[in-house]
């Protein structure tokens, strides 16, 4: 009974659609507010029903498989990516005593899957008969393999410093003192993170101006739903994930609880947002260059303070 | 003028004269001396060519060839004549791309709408026209034009197989990993241009526009309207500044009726010019940041541009198709409640600039990507004739407002802003500064309205227009203003006792601007293309008419 | 049964998505009417860079004879149900360009239009004052004018 429970309602089917529904008002909203406009405003109050409507229409419009296409690439990766994009979520301690899979290779699990999911955003470019598709899924490999090497060594930082891999142990030992040591680690995964979703200044593979609309060209209707139910999946993990590996998860000032994990999430949406509003894109051969020359060398400096750190200040 | 009149003493002339104390205006007797003239006047010093234009005169069974040749450092300019046959199989003269590489394009134009063969041109292909209209020479007098019409979807079928077949060419010639992309007409980052790009991978081999898409035949459309009504077809030049087009109709016209303008109309003309400058500036920076996925200062810009439509709303009665200048002065009196729209303008412009430059201007990331892309120098502006903010922002000191003043900048103090250098940044640089000058050019312009309606110099209610009567005599003109992109000319012919234009040529700066292109963008990234494409500041509409 | 329909019909004209494609001079009043001060996202509007994403199309003023192919084309690959909208004097008739033998006079006989918006070109709230109308045609669950004839189904592009 409460397996059924986890799987369809929290954290499972009914949480991800609504947290989708949210998260993509939410986006557009405070996009508009540094526009000085407003966004959506009239269905529902304040516009929060616009998002059910969109994905509404998305589910009832016509699903066209252009001719060409590799059938099993094409019509195949819409639905194991969103599969793949939620499962990350059974590691991640929502509340106090609540986690779905207690296991003492929490970080592990959480990086190898949601490093491995823009792989198969790769196979989609290459399957649609277009030549800007291909391109995107060019460049969306080449992203790829240069920020997930900082993502993994800076999200190995609080593993060493407390010494375990279990998530709801890292969560329950963070205090201010630690945060604060950790926080150049934390700089460092955002950053990564950024480079991962695609989001502004990395937004490369998905370039409007550049190359129509990346890997995502030909797809329309249902196929386009799952693929974005996806993408706001992996928002949902890697915002938790970073808050529960540096800021302390689920524990707040006064008292403990899953609102204090979902507003320190807002908040790092907020900041993401204003990164968005305030920066554009940067070339293929810039990101290159800063990824190599400054982001890996970087994480590795970050590993060293960090262990110099647990030796002679915290003193084990 | 003196040493210039003096290179042409050992050629046959018809007539060397003084025009307008800036040009002069030779007829060559033969058409076989026109690239011995070339090669003199370019040793002279005298390196651009702003546009080359037939006229035809069927009567006369001749074509009149024109060459307006510039001098960028001197402002002495030249203006050539030459007469060749108008029978298809003799109509033929020299090239003179080989020595002035700014003509490649004027002289393409002029193949295919009249038919003159230059010989020894590069690369004489179509150009312009639709595929229909191929081997038919559409501006000459007497072509049927409504029988050709008839047949809609025969030339549909015509243009849709010539597409074709050029597709079928590129795959059977290229292989491996080179392929031609279409930065297609309906590109989210383009607007109606196709640019065939060669790439090989993401590297850049070869680009080769293809313009044409809102080719509107402007120039064969005010043959069949009134002087009047011409006003119509040419503030549609390009939508985004609309007022500084007819005012370089209206001076021409009024130059052939032989009539003066009053004073308050001169400085309602400076001043609705400047309105329409700003207006296309502000939606030029936010469509620079477009091309790089940050929509932040567009809309920015678009909120401040709202002010200044409200005060053309306020005069003329629309935002952007206004139809405020006409031959004889400006259309509408003036009433108070326009100039107070003005102030309350420039105001939102003082609070919000410098947001503008401290948040956009001086962005870390821009300047990363734009210093070093899309160099020109100082020689490639001579050698192909750009103007405007392209020109200005590589060092080159043009501005047809202080060179040859016209309506009445004489009276307004401003001054060239140029910077060095050349890069996509330097010329959002020079935007932004121009923007500036303009809000002082209209702080001036308004306080001398205002002081000369109070000490009752001006009578806002009746001097605004003058009459000019409705048939011309014969004679012809040229006439040059400062528009937002460049150096707009128009070269106006018309015949004794006639009530419509018999030829008008339109010079627009962005056709120029385009011809560099690939010059620009060989051996960079495909990421390069809609950064140097927006920095040129380009427009469509000016680039097909 | 049918009142689930009606709700995916109502859903469906609430947030009707627009594929960018200027062919003329009216789309600069169509990017005065993103800006703030007209803002057309308070209704759900949005811009799509590709086609397959999009339910309306805009003719935007003039159409040439040599972009008519581009725009058959961008509206056959529109995924069903998808709507016409032709903005501006040109698109009726030929505007200020009648005399002119470069611009087609009768686009909306070759692919025709659900709603007409005037003027020259026409205002942002007028704009979105002929939105409302497909609006209410969405909603209702009537078919598009171009799905059910037209001279584009003869003509090669």
């Amino acid at each position: 009974m409460e397996f059924l429970f986890n799987i369809y309602i929290f954290p499972g089917i009914l949480f991800i659609l609504t947290w989708a529904v949210f998260v993509f008002w939410f986006f557009r909203k405070i996009l508009a507010t540094l526009h000085k406009r407003v966004g959506p405003h009239y269905n529902g109050y304040a516009g929060t029903m616009q998002t059910f409507y969109d994905f509404s229409k998305l589910l009832t419009k016509e699903s066209i498989t252009p001719k060409g296409v590799n059938p099993y690439l094409f019509s195949s990766i819409p639905l194991i990516a969103p599969m793949l994009a939620i499962i990350p979520v059974v590691f991640i301690p929502w509340m106090p005593n609540f986690v779905i899979i207690n296991s003492s290779y929490g970080v592990l699990g959480l990086v190898v899957l949601i490093g491995i999911e823009p792989f198969l955003l790769f196979l989609t470019g290459f399957g649609s008969n277009n030549k800007y598709s291909f391109l995107g899924g060019v460049r969306i490999l080449t992203q790829m393999i240069s920020m997930e090497t900082s993502f993994f060594l800076s999200a190995l930082s609080p593993a060493l410093l407390f010494s375990t891999m279990n998530l709801t142990e890292i969560a329950d030992m963070s205090s201010w003192f630690s945060t604060l040591i950790l926080f150049p680690g934390a700089m460092l995964f955002f950053v990564s993170i950024l480079g991962i979703l695609e989001q502004p200044p990395f937004n490369i593979p998905d370039a409007e101006q550049e190359i129509v609309y990346g890997f995502y060209t030909e797809y329309s209707g249902t196929n386009y739903f799952l693929l974005k139910l996806a993408e706001f999946a992996e928002f949902l993990v890697t915002f938790a994930a970073m808050v529960t590996l540096f800021f302390g998860g689920y524990h707040g000032l006064f008292f403990d609880g899953f609102i204090c994990l979902f507003i320190k999430m807002l908040i790092f949406a907020v900041l993401m947002i204003a990164i968005r509003a305030s920066n554009p894109r940067l070339r293929l051969s810039q990101m290159l260059e800063f990824a190599w020359s400054y982001l890996v060398p970087l994480s590795l400096l970050n590993i060293v303070w960090i262990l110099y750190a647990k030796q002679f200040i915290l003193g084990d | 003028m003196e040493n210039i009149k003096e290179l042409f003493e050992p050629f046959n002339t018809q007539y060397i004269e003084l025009y307008k104390e800036n040009w002069l205006k030779v007829k060559l007797e033969s058409s076989s001396d026109l690239l011995d003239v070339a090669r003199v006047i370019k040793n002279h010093g005298i390196r651009s060519i702003a546009t080359v234009s037939p006229t035809d005169f069927i009567e006369d069974n001749i074509f009149e060839m024109n060459y307006f040749f510039e001098d960028l450092n001197t402002y002495k300019n030249v203006w050539l004549k030459v007469d060749i046959p108008r029978e298809l199989s003799e109509c033929k003269i020299d090239s003179i791309t080989p020595l002035f590489a700014g003509a490649n394009w004027h002289e393409r134009e002029a193949h295919s709408m009249y038919g003159v063969h230059f010989i020894n041109h590069p690369d004489l292909s179509w150009f312009i026209v639709s595929a229909d209209y191929y081997g038919k020479f559409p501006f000459r007098k007497g072509f049927d034009w409504k029988a050709h019409e008839q047949n809609l979807i025969e030339n549909m079928n015509t243009i849709v197989d010539d597409l074709y077949d050029e597709h079928g060419s590129n795959d059977k010639r290229l292989d491996g990993s080179k392929t031609i992309l279409n930065w297609g007409p309906t590109h989210p980052a383009s607007g109606p241009i196709r640019l065939k790009v060669e790439v090989d991978g993401e590297e850049i081999l070869a680009i080769e526009p293809d313009i044409g898409y809102v080719w509107r035949a402007l120039e064969h459309l005010v043959e069949e309207k009134d002087f009047l009504g011409s006003i119509v077809a040419l503030e549609r030049i390009c939508f985004m500044d609309n007022t500084n087009s007819m005012i370089c109709y209206a001076q021409a016209v009024e130059e052939i009726a032989g009539k003066e303008i009053t004073d308050f109309a001169k400085m309602m003309r400076v001043l609705l010019g400047e309105i329409g400058r700003i207006v296309s500036h502000l939606m030029g920076i936010g469509g620079f940041f477009n091309t790089m996925g940050l929509m932040t200062l567009f809309m920015w810009a678009i909120d401040l541009r709202e002010y200044f439509l409200d005060v053309l709303e306020n005069y003329s009665g629309a935002r952007v198709a206004t139809a405020s200048i006409e031959p004889g002065g400006v259309r509408y009196p003036l009433n108070m409640k326009t100039l107070e729209l003005l102030d309350v303008a420039i105001e939102e412009y003082e609070r919000t600039k410098d947001d503008f430059y401290n948040i956009f201007l001086k962005n870390p990331l821009m300047k990363s990507r734009a210093t070093k892309v899309g160099i020109i120098t100082k020689d490639e502006v001579h050698d192909f004739s750009l103007c405007g903010i392209v020109a200005r922002a590589s060092g080159v000191k043009t501005d047809i407002r202080l060179d040859e003043p016209y309506a009445a900048y004489d009276k307004i103090d401003m001054d060239y802003m140029i910077e060095e250098n050349g890069a996509a940044k330097n010329r959002l640089d020079v935007l932004f500064k121009e923007i500036a000058q303009s809000i002082s050019i209209l702080k001036q312009a308004s306080s001398d309205l205002r002081d000369g309606i109070k000490s009752q110099i001006y009578n806002p209610q009746k001097d605004h227009l003058v009459k000019i009567p409705k048939k011309l005599p014969a004679g012809e003109a040229i006439s040059r203003v400062e528009w937002s992109r460049g150096e707009l000319m128009m070269h106006l012919v018309t015949q004794e006792k006639a009530t419509s234009p018999y030829r008008l040529k339109i010079k627009a700066p962005s056709f120029n601007h385009t011809m560099i292109l690939e010059h620009l963008l060989k051996g960079q990234t495909l990421s390069d293309i809609p950064l140097v494409f927006g920095s040129l500041y380009i427009c469509q509409g000016d680039l097909d008419r | 049964m049918l009142k689930i329909l009606d709700f995916f019909d109502y859903a469906k004209s609430q947030s009707a998505w627009m594929v960018h494609f200027c062919s003329g001079c009216c789309s600069l009043e169509m990017a005065a009417a993103m800006g703030p001060r007209y803002d057309w996202e308070r209704y759900g509007y949005l811009v799509t860079p590709t086609p397959r994403q999009a339910d309306v199309i805009f003719i935007t003023g003039l159409v040439s004879k040599k972009i008519l192919p581009a725009l058959l084309r961008t509206y056959a690959q529109m995924p069903e149900p998808s709507y016409v909208a032709a903005m501006g004097a040109c698109a009726y008739d030929g505007g200020p360009y009648n005399d002119s033998v470069a611009v087609i006079k009768n686009v909306t006989e070759i692919l025709p239009a659900d709603v007409f918006i005037a003027g020259c070109p026409p205002v942002p709230e007028a704009i979105i004052t002929g939105l409302d109308e497909i609006k209410g045609k969405i909603a209702r669950g009537e078919p598009s004018v171009a799905s059910q004839g037209g001279l584009w189904k003869q003509m090669k592009f």
